[in-house]
């Protein structure tokens, strides 16, 4: 127990002193190992980890949903997204900061990244709402925020990441993050309206759209919706009508979405030999650096195990007689408080490990706390100082401060935080559809 | 900075001005890792189509799929580590004047390098190992050494570019990325 917290310390150490995420935690997941079962046990271990996780069928799913968020976002999908969504709720005051959020839950349900979704939103949404003069404040942060969602809606990385570590199914955490994120959606459309309630001036109404502009927007955006069902429908099977058997595991369902996405792109002109190459690069650049966090951290989490970390954090809080909501409290104090400096995808790789034990010996549902990492890890995209999403916005945008974006991002962050007490409270507003599926 | 939206470094180099062979040594992988990527999606997308069109499955998909992975991923790796994509956490930069960053980023870099030849010996001695046994995949009867040979052989390199990153920080600062 104490090796293990010694361990923990030496990471986030190594990690503040800027070495890669994944290196530090096989480093100190190999030395700690080492310490135990000595040199020659776990040098073995790490070989055959490297050896088995590169070659993990399971974990193909990665890569492939990459590529379909890449594909999908050079296929220009947003834009239409934007345009369908505009045309429904342009007309409202904040009308278009609205658009932006509905526009950014349809985009994430056919890409599985937050700064994805953010990233191609910015370059769709931001020339619309600075037309209509908006304030920077506000348009930023509903993109900011807007693109949380990415990592919720299915497809999503983080929650196959989540299944493959805890040996949950993907189909019911892709499932689970339906009803969470259309309430995000929800609370995010209160946030906007009570922000221009406040201060009218933030984002005045856009023109109204007649009925046959909306029908034609509707049109544009087929391609979403295809490349939706063909996901998650196959995933779940209701696309099994005969004589055609469409019923995908979850790799397939990826590399369903991935060559569909590449199809639509290639249809509508919008990829070159060279673009291609470049999105298949990116995807592969990016599946490389999360497997070498993948693969430290399991170094890491077999040290932790085998120095009885999770047990002894069980017999503790047993000992401790804390309750079971008293201990979900603190995990997502630690949570919130750990996506203030971490990366999503370490956060979930350093700590699911150490807390699903404990959670689930305390008899809550593993599909249920998958979701409630993920919406504490979405709140910590737009949380300062390193809230990613708002970095990637700075990045897009340029012209704008952090701490305006920051600014405008608080009434998200608060209808976020009362999302998160409503899913603690109300587990059936989660598991509502994984069980009766 | 996240892995997911990280700069596609390799692409930008697909055109222009006259290359060396050494540029297209070091971004051969790269390319390689690439096409290893459209070649799985091109392969679930059939054999998806074949199993629920006319019922006749592409059989080794799984044993192929486990092979593209480890190319995707471990020939990916060295230009990673080399323009500097892995996820770091750069929250405590400003603590960090501009020559204390220098010295700790050529301290971390080198032992990143080190660090990784052992796991890089261990896999390739385990694919000896399995060379001598003579293990072969199920499906393909494909020998698993050359598989521990190429993830052995890119972990070396890995560990090569981060000692070459370490040295090229000492005597080209402004040449190394991230």
């Amino acid at each position: 127990m104490l090796l293990s917290i010694l361990g923990l310390a030496a990471v986030l150490f190594l990690v503040f002193l800027r070495m890669p995420i994944a290196i530090a935690m096989g480093i100190v997941g190999f030395v700690g190992y080492s310490e135990i079962r000595g040199f020659r046990g776990s040098i073995s271990m790490v070989g055959r980890l490297v050896i088995d996780t590169a070659q993990d069928y399971g974990l193909s799913v990665v890569p492939l949903f990459i590529l379909m968020g890449l594909f999908v976002s050079k296929g220009g999908l947003s834009r239409e997204l934007y345009q369908v969504s505009y045309a429904f709720l342009g007309h409202l005051r904040g009308g278009l900061a609205m658009a932006t959020i509905v526009a950014c839950a349809g985009f994430s349900a056919i890409c599985g990244s937050s700064l994805a979704t953010a990233a191609t939103m910015s370059k769709v949404a931001m020339p619309q709402m600075r037309k209509y003069n908006y304030k920077d404040s506000l348009s930023t942060a509903s993109i900011a925020a807007g693109g949380t969602l990415g990592i919720l809606i299915p497809p999503s990385v983080i929650l196959v990441i989540y299944g493959l570590l805890t040996e949950t199914s993907i189909g019911k955490l892709f499932i689970a993050g339906v009803i969470p994120g259309l309430l995000g959606v929800l609370l995010y459309l209160v946030a906007v309206k009570w922000t221009v309630m406040r201060d009218p001036d933030a984002g005045p109404a856009g023109e109204r759209s007649s009925w046959a502009d909306r029908k034609a927007a509707l049109k544009g955006v087929w391609a979403v919706l295809i490349l939706f069902f063909l996901v998650i429908g196959g995933l779940y099977g209701v696309l099994n009508i005969w004589p055609v058997n469409l019923t995908f595991s979850p790799t397939e369902a990826a590399g369903m979405g991935a060559a569909g996405a590449f199809l639509i792109a290639l249809s509508r002109g919008s990829l070159s030999f060279s673009g291609t190459m470049h999105v298949l690069i990116d995807a592969a650049q990016t599946a490389a650096s999360l497997f070498a966090v993948l693969i430290g951290a399991w170094v890491f989490s077999n040290f932790v195990n085998l120095a009885g970390l999770p047990e002894g954090l069980t017999t503790a809080v047993t000992s401790a007689g804390l309750g079971p909501m008293t201990v979900i409290l603190m995990i997502i104090a630690v949570y919130v408080l750990l996506g203030c400096v971490f990366e999503s995808l370490s956060m979930l790789l350093l700590t699911v490990p150490i807390f699903f034990p404990l959670v689930t010996s305390l008899g809550f549902d593993p599909v249920w706390f998958g979701i409630i990492v993920v919406v504490v890890t979405e709140i910590s995209l737009i949380t300062p100082p390193v809230g990613l999403n708002v970095f990637v916005l700075k990045g897009v945008v340029g012209d704008v401060s952090t701490a305006t974006i920051f600014k405008g991002v608080t009434p998200f962050w608060i209808v976020d935080i009362i999302r998160l007490a409503l899913l603690v409270a109300i587990p059936s507003l989660v598991l509502f559809l994984p069980n009766s599926m | 900075m996240s892995g997911s939206d990280l700069d596609p470094e390799g692409t930008a180099r697909l055109s222009g001005r006259q290359k060396s062979v050494w540029h297209y040594i070091a971004v051969l992988p790269t390319w390689l890792a690439a096409t290893a990527l459209f070649v799985l999606m091109g392969m679930t997308f059939a054999d998806v189509i074949l199993r629920s069109v006319a019922n006749n499955p592409i059989e080794s998909a799984t044993e192929m799929t486990r092979f593209l992975m480890a190319i995707i991923v471990f020939s990916a790796l060295p230009m990673v580590s080399w323009k500097g994509q892995h996820i770091v956490v750069d929250l405590m930069d400003p603590l960090f004047s501009r020559r204390m960053a220098r010295v700790r980023d050529i301290l971390i870099d080198l032992t990143c390098g080190v660090i990784l030849f052992w796991p890089a010996k261990r896999v390739w001695e385990l694919a000896e190992r399995a060379r001598d046994f003579g293990d072969v995949t199920e499906y393909l009867g494909f020998p698993q050494y050359v598989i521990g040979w190429f993830i052995a052989f890119f972990a070396f390199v890995t560990a090569i570019v981060f000692v070459m990153r370490g040295i090229a920080r000492l005597f080209f600062p402004t040449k190394v990325l991230g």
